[in-house]
C-alpha cells in the first residue's frame, strides 16, 4: 500500500448484479445454516434409517402391545434432535438485528417437525409400522413440543435432555397400560384425548419459542 | 536462544502459510506484526508445539518438539493464548486458571499460591470467584492471559492480547509483559503497533509467510521515514513502508 | 492440623466433579428411578434375587441412555467449545485429560446409580423375611453404567458437535432395549447375545431362594462389558495417531509416542480379547437349577438346594412356606384354611400345603421358565397339595397400582380347588370339565368366594366345548351349590373318582 492510493482511491466496484435468489428465502437459508439444519436432517435420516433396520430385522414386536416400544424411541429421539436448531450462534447480536427473527424461528421449527415426519415416514414406507403415519406424526409433535419448551430453560444444545427422559417415562407408561392422555406416546391412534394433549404441548411449545427463542448465555459456542 | 527456527515452513493443502522462516530469539519481548493471513498465527501455533512444521528444523528451549517426551517438557515450560479463547462458561475464574496450572503439571503444593498471583497481576482479584459466563469479553481476556502466566513460564506466546482491553488495562498489561520479558521469551502477535512500541525490545514483521523485517522498533520507525509509508503514527508509516517493498519485491 | 494435599489428578477431577454437567441431571435419573424402577420393583415379591433384577434391566433403561448422551456431551466440549488449541499446548496428555472429563461424567452417574441401588435394597430389607442383598447384580449394573457411559463418551470424543449427544442417548436406548429383547429371546439367532445382555425378564418368584443363583453368567456379562470398555479406552488412546494423516500413520505414531501406541494397543487387544472370551463362555452356558451354568466358571457346589425350615401356619390344613415367603403365610393359611374344610374327608383330600420350587423345567435365556414348569397339584402319600411362587403366590406380590388381595384370595383358592377337582398334575392346557367347573364354581360360592373366571381357554373362547356353554355351567353350578354341605359333601365322596375322570356330565350334577 501506498500514499498514492489513499490519497486517490480507485473507483468504487461496479454494484453486483441482482442476487439470483429472492431475499426472503436467502434470508431463510442461511438462518437454517446458522441453526445446522442440513446436519440436523442427516441426523434425522440416521433416525429413520435406524427404525427402517430394525422393522426390517425384527428387532421390535411389530404387533401387540409393545409394537410401539421401538418407534416410541426413535420418534422422541428425531425431536431431540431437531430442538437442537433451536440453538443460536448468534446470541444477543441477533436478537436486537431482526424483527423478522420470530418469523424465521417459527418457520424453522415448523419446517424441522415437518422434515422429521417426512424423512422417517420415507424411510419406514414399504415396512409395517405399528400405528402408522398418524401415531408417528403425533408422537414427534408432542415430544417436539417439550423439546421447544425445555429450550427456553437450558438453551438449545441441552434441550435434547427432557424430551428423552419423556420418552423413558413413556417406555415405563407402555409397560403399565397407562391410559392417561399426557401420555399420548403409548395411546392408540383413535385416542382424541392424547391427539389433543400432544398437539397442545406442541402449540404452546411453539408459541413460547417463537416469542422468546432457546436461551442464550453470553458468548455460546456455534 | 530459546527459540530457535531454521527455514521453518508451514502448508495447508497448497497454501503456504509460513514460507521459510529463520528466527532465533532470546530473552526478551518480540512483537510480531503483519496483515491477515501473514502466517502469524501459524507460526505461533507452531512455537506452541500444536502444529508441526511441514519442513525446517524447530528448536524450543534447547529442546526438539518432534520428540513426545522433549515436547511435553516444553508445554510445562510454556504460556500461550490463542487468538481465539476458548473456555468452560460454568468453570469460576479460579477453577480455570487452577485447571490450566495443572494440566501444565505445576507442583499440586504450588498451585493456590501460583493461581492467586495470576489472578492478581491481571487485576480480577474481585472477580475470583465470578463464573465465566457472567464476564465482558475484556475480562475474558485477561482470565486467558492469566492461565498464559499462571507457571511462570520460560516461553509466552500471546495471539492478539489486547482484543477487547481498555486502554488502562492494555497500559497494565504491557507493563506485565516488560516485567516477563525480563526473564522469559516473550512473542506478542498483534495488529496494535503502539503495543509494539511500548512493550517490545523487538519486531518482526511478517507478509505472505515470510519475516520481512526484524528489528527494534526504533529501525522500524526508521524505514518509514526513508520509505513511502503511509499512517498517523512512525511506526505505523515504518510497518506499511515495509509492507510496499515486500509486496513490490514479491 | 494441615490438610491433605491432593495430587494433580485429584485436584482437576475436583474442579471437573464440581462443574460437570451430569449433576443437572440427577433430579431427572431420580424421577425416573421413582417411577420406573422403584414402582416396579415395589411390586415384586421381597425376596433378595427378584427384586434385585431391577438393578440391570428398569434401572439400565432409565440411566443408560443418559450416561451415553451426557457423555458424548462431556466428550464433546473440547471441540463445541473451541478450546483445542488451548488445551493442546498443556503438557498433560490427553488422554489423562479425558479421563478426569470421564472420571467426573461416571461419578455423578454412578453416586445416583448407587443410591437408587441402596434405596431399593433398604426398601427389600425392610420386608424381606430371608436371605440377605446380592451383590452380583450390583456389579454388573455398575459395569452396565460405565460401558454406556465409555461409548457414549468414545463418540463424542470422535465426533464432537452438537448432535452427537443426543444420538448417543438414542443408541443407548437403542442398546438397552435390543439387550432386553435379545434376553425375551425375541430374536433365536441372538441367544449369545441374548446371555450377555443384562437385561431380563422377571427371574421366577423363587430365583435364589431353593436354589443359589450361580454366579456364572454376571461373572461373563461383567468380563464382555469389561472387555468393550478397556477396548474403547484404548481405541480413545489410539485417537491422536490417526488425526495426523498428512504424513501417515508413522508420523501419527511418532507425533503422539510411542509408548502411548504401545498402551493403545494393548488396552484395545485386552478388551477385545475379554469379550471375546466372555463371548465364547457365553456360547457354552446350559440351563441349570437356579439360572445358567457355564462349565467353565461354575461351581458345582452351589447347585445343592438350599437348607431352610419351613414356617408353617394353619390348623385344618396347616400350610408351609419357605422362610423368604413367610410374609404372605398368613394370608395364604387363611385363604386355604376354609376350602380346606369343605374337602376335609374326601379321598385324596390334602393334608398338608406346601410351597415347592418351580423346578427345572426349560427355561429362556434368563432363566425364565417357559415350559415344563410344575403344575399346582395334589400327590404324595400322604396327599399334599404343592403349589409353587409364580403359580401360586404370584399374584400376590401385586404391582405397583397395589395389591388386589380379594382377587388374589378367591385366584388362590380357585387353584387349589381345581387341583383337587382335576386331580393329579396333567401335562398340557389346563382344561376343567364342564362338571368340574361347576363343581369348583359352586364350593368356591360355599365358601364365600366371587364365582371363579375360569379362562376362555377353558371354555373354547365361548365355543361350546364338551357339550356345555357358560350359562348351563352356571345353573348346575348354582344347582349343587344349593344342596347342605353334607349332602355336598357325600355326593363328591361317591362321585370324585369319576369326576377327575371327566365322565360326569351336568346332567349327572345333583
Amino acid at each position: 500500500m501506498t500514499a498514492a492510493e489513499v490519497r486517490s482511491p480507485s473507483a468504487a466496484p461496479a454494484a453486483p448484479a441482482r442476487w439470483p435468489t429472492p431475499p426472503g428465502v436467502r434470508l431463510a437459508w442461511l438462518h437454517w445454516r446458522s441453526r445446522r439444519v442440513p446436519a440436523a436432517v442427516l441426523a434425522l435420516a440416521v433416525c429413520g434409517g435406524v427404525l427402517r433396520a430394525a422393522l426390517e430385522w425384527g428387532w421390535l414386536f411389530k404387533t401387540g402391545h409393545f409394537a410401539q416400544e421401538f418407534p416410541m424411541i426413535v420418534e422422541g429421539g428425531a425431536a431431540a434432535v431437531l430442538v437442537i436448531t433451536t440453538h443460536s450462534p448468534f446470541g444477543e447480536a441477533e436478537r436486537t438485528a431482526s424483527r423478522w427473527l420470530p418469523y424465521l424461528r417459527l418457520g424453522t421449527a415448523l419446517a424441522m417437525t415437518g422434515m422429521a415426519i417426512g424423512i422417517i415416514q420415507l424411510c419406514v414406507t414399504g415396512a409395517s409400522l405399528d400405528g402408522g403415519i398418524l401415531v408417528m406424526a403425533r408422537n414427534v409433535l408432542g415430544v417436539t413440543g417439550i423439546g421447544l419448551l425445555s429450550s427456553l430453560v437450558t438453551g438449545g444444545l441441552l434441550a435434547w435432555i427432557l424430551p428423552m427422559g419423556y420418552i423413558a417415562f413413556a417406555e415405563y407408561a407402555l409397560l403399565q397400560s397407562w391410559t392417561n392422555p399426557w401420555t399420548w406416546p403409548v395411546r392408540p391412534p383413535t385416542d382424541r384425548g392424547a391427539w389433543l394433549c400432544a398437539c397442545l404441548v406442541f402449540g404452546i411449545g411453539l408459541a413460547a419459542f417463537t416469542i422468546r427463542g432457546a436461551r442464550t448465555r453470553l458468548a455460546e459456542d456455534g | 536462544m530459546n527459540i530457535e527456527l531454521s527455514d521453518i515452513t508451514r502448508r495447508f493443502g497448497r497454501n503456504v502459510a509460513v514460507d521459510g522462516v529463520t528466527l532465533d530469539v532470546g530473552t526478551g519481548v518480540l512483537g510480531l506484526l503483519g496483515p491477515n493471513g501473514a502466517g502469524k498465527t501459524s507460526l505461533l501455533r507452531m512455537l506452541a508445539t500444536i502444529l508441526p512444521p511441514s519442513s525446517g528444523h524447530l528448536t524450543l528451549l534447547g529442546r526438539d518438539p518432534r520428540k513426545p517426551a522433549d515436547r511435553r517438557e516444553i508445554r510445562r515450560r510454556l504460556g500461550y493464548l490463542p487468538q481465539n479463547l476458548g473456555y468452560y462458561p460454568s468453570f469460576t475464574v479460579v477453577e480455570f486458571v487452577e485447571y490450566f496450572a495443572l494440566l501444565k503439571e505445576m507442583p499440586p503444593h504450588l498451585v493456590p499460591k501460583a493461581v492467586a498471583a495470576a489472578i492478581e497481576k491481571v487485576d480480577l482479584g474481585p472477580k475470583a470467584r465470578a463464573k465465566l459466563r457472567t464476564l465482558s469479553g475484556g475480562m475474558l481476556r485477561r482470565v486467558g492471559i492469566a492461565q498464559a502466566i499462571v507457571n511462570e513460564p520460560e516461553l509466552l506466546l500471546f495471539d492478539e492480547p489486547t482484543a477487547g482491553l481498555d486502554p488502562e488495562q492494555r497500559v497494565a498489561f504491557r507493563a506485565l509483559i516488560r516485567d516477563l520479558g525480563q526473564t522469559a521469551t516473550v512473542i506478542v502477535s498483534t495488529h496494535l503497533v503502539e503495543d509494539v512500541g511500548a512493550a517490545c525490545s523487538e519486531v518482526a514483521l511478517m507478509s505472505n509467510g515470510k519475516v520481512v523485517f526484524r528489528g527494534t522498533p526504533e529501525e522500524l520507525t526508521a524505514r518509514g521515514e526513508a520509505g513511502q509509508g503511509v499512517g498517523d503514527a512512525p511506526l505505523e508509516r515504518g510497518y506499511s513502508a515495509i509492507l510496499a517493498a515486500a509486496r513490490s519485491a514479491s | 492440623m494441615t490438610a491433605v494435599a491432593l495430587s494433580r489428578p485429584a485436584r482437576v477431577l475436583r474442579i471437573e466433579i464440581r462443574r460437570s454437567v451430569v449433576l443437572w441431571s440427577v433430579p431427572l435419573l431420580a424421577a425416573l428411578f421413582f417411577f420406573d424402577s422403584f414402582r416396579t420393583v415395589s411390586g415384586f415379591a421381597p425376596v433378595w434375587t427378584v427384586r434385585s433384577s431391577v438393578l440391570t434391566t428398569n434401572m439400565i433403561e432409565d440411566f443408560g441412555p443418559f450416561a451415553a448422551g451426557l457423555a458424548a456431551w462431556v466428550a464433546s466440549r473440547e471441540g463445541r467449545r473451541k478450546t483445542g488449541d488451548l488445551l493442546a499446548a498443556t503438557s498433560r496428555p490427553a488422554w489423562a485429560r479425558q479421563l478426569c472429563a470421564l472420571g467426573a461424567t461416571l461419578f455423578w452417574l454412578l453416586a445416583t446409580y448407587l443410591a437408587c441401588v441402596a434405596a431399593v435394597y433398604i426398601d427389600t430389607a425392610l420386608q424381606a423375611t430371608w436371605g440377605g442383598p446380592p451383590l452380583w447384580p450390583i456389579a454388573v449394573g455398575v459395569v452396565e453404567v460405565v460401558t454406556f457411559a465409555v461409548i457414549g463418551f468414545t463418540v463424542g470424543a470422535l465426533f464432537p458437535g452438537r448432535f452427537t449427544a443426543p444420538l448417543a442417548a438414542i443408541g443407548g436406548f437403542l442398546l438397552a432395549f435390543i439387550g432386553y429383547h435379545a434376553a425375551l429371546g425375541v430374536q433365536p439367532g441372538m441367544s449369545t447375545y441374548a446371555l450377555l445382555s443384562p437385561s431380563t425378564a422377571v427371574p421366577l418368584g423363587d430365583a435364589g431362594v431353593f436354589y443359589h443363583v450361580a454366579p456364572d453368567l454376571a461373572i461373563a456379562q461383567v468380563m464382555f462389558m469389561g472387555g468393550i470398555t478397556v477396548g474403547l479406552l484404548g481405541l480413545l488412546t489410539l485417537a491422536p495417531v490417526f488425526r495426523v494423516s498428512y504424513r501417515g500413520l508413522l508420523a501419527g505414531i511418532s507425533r503422539a509416542g510411542r509408548w502411548l501406541c504401545v498402551a493403545g494397543v494393548a488396552l484395545l487387544a485386552a478388551g477385545v480379547a475379554a469379550a471375546a472370551t466372555a463371548f465364547a463362555l457365553a456360547g457354552t452356558a446350559k440351563p441349570g437349577v437356579s439360572g445358567w451354568d457355564i462349565p467353565a466358571l461354575h461351581d458345582a457346589a452351589s447347585d445343592q438346594p438350599v437348607p431352610y425350615t419351613p414356617d408353617c401356619a394353619g390348623i385344618a390344613l396347616p400350610v408351609c412356606v419357605q422362610p423368604a415367603f413367610s410374609a404372605f403365610l398368613p394370608a395364604a393359611a387363611a385363604a386355604l384354611q376354609p376350602a380346606a374344610a369343605e374337602l376335609k374327608g374326601l379321598p385324596g383330600a390334602p393334608v398338608r400345603a406346601e410351597l415347592v420350587s418351580d423346578g427345572n423345567g426349560t427355561r429362556n435365556t434368563q432363566g425364565m421358565l417357559f415350559a415344563g414348569m410344575p403344575k399346582p397339584g395334589v400327590s404324595g402319600a400322604p396327599p399334599v397339595y404343592n403349589f409353587n411362587s409364580d403359580n401360586g403366590m404370584a399374584p400376590l406380590w401385586g404391582s405397583p397400582a397395589g395389591t388386589d388381595n380379594a382377587g388374589w384370595r378367591a385366584g388362590f383358592q380357585q387353584v387349589f380347588l381345581s387341583a383337587f377337582v382335576a386331580g393329579p398334575p396333567q401335562a398340557g392346557a389346563d382344561i376343567l370339565t364342564p362338571a368340574q367347573q361347576a363343581v369348583v364354581t359352586a364350593l368356591m360360592t360355599a365358601i364365600g368366594s366371587p364365582a371363579p373366571q375360569f379362562d376362555e381357554a377353558f371354555t373354547g373362547n365361548g365355543q361350546v366345548v364338551g357339550g356345555a356353554t357358560q350359562a348351563q355351567i352356571a345353573a348346575a353350578a348354582q344347582r349343587f351349590g344349593s344342596l347342605s354341605p353334607a349332602a355336598r359333601h357325600a355326593w363328591l365322596a361317591a362321585h370324585l373318582t369319576a369326576l377327575r375322570a371327566g365322565t360326569l356330565t351336568l346332567n349327572q350334577l345333583p
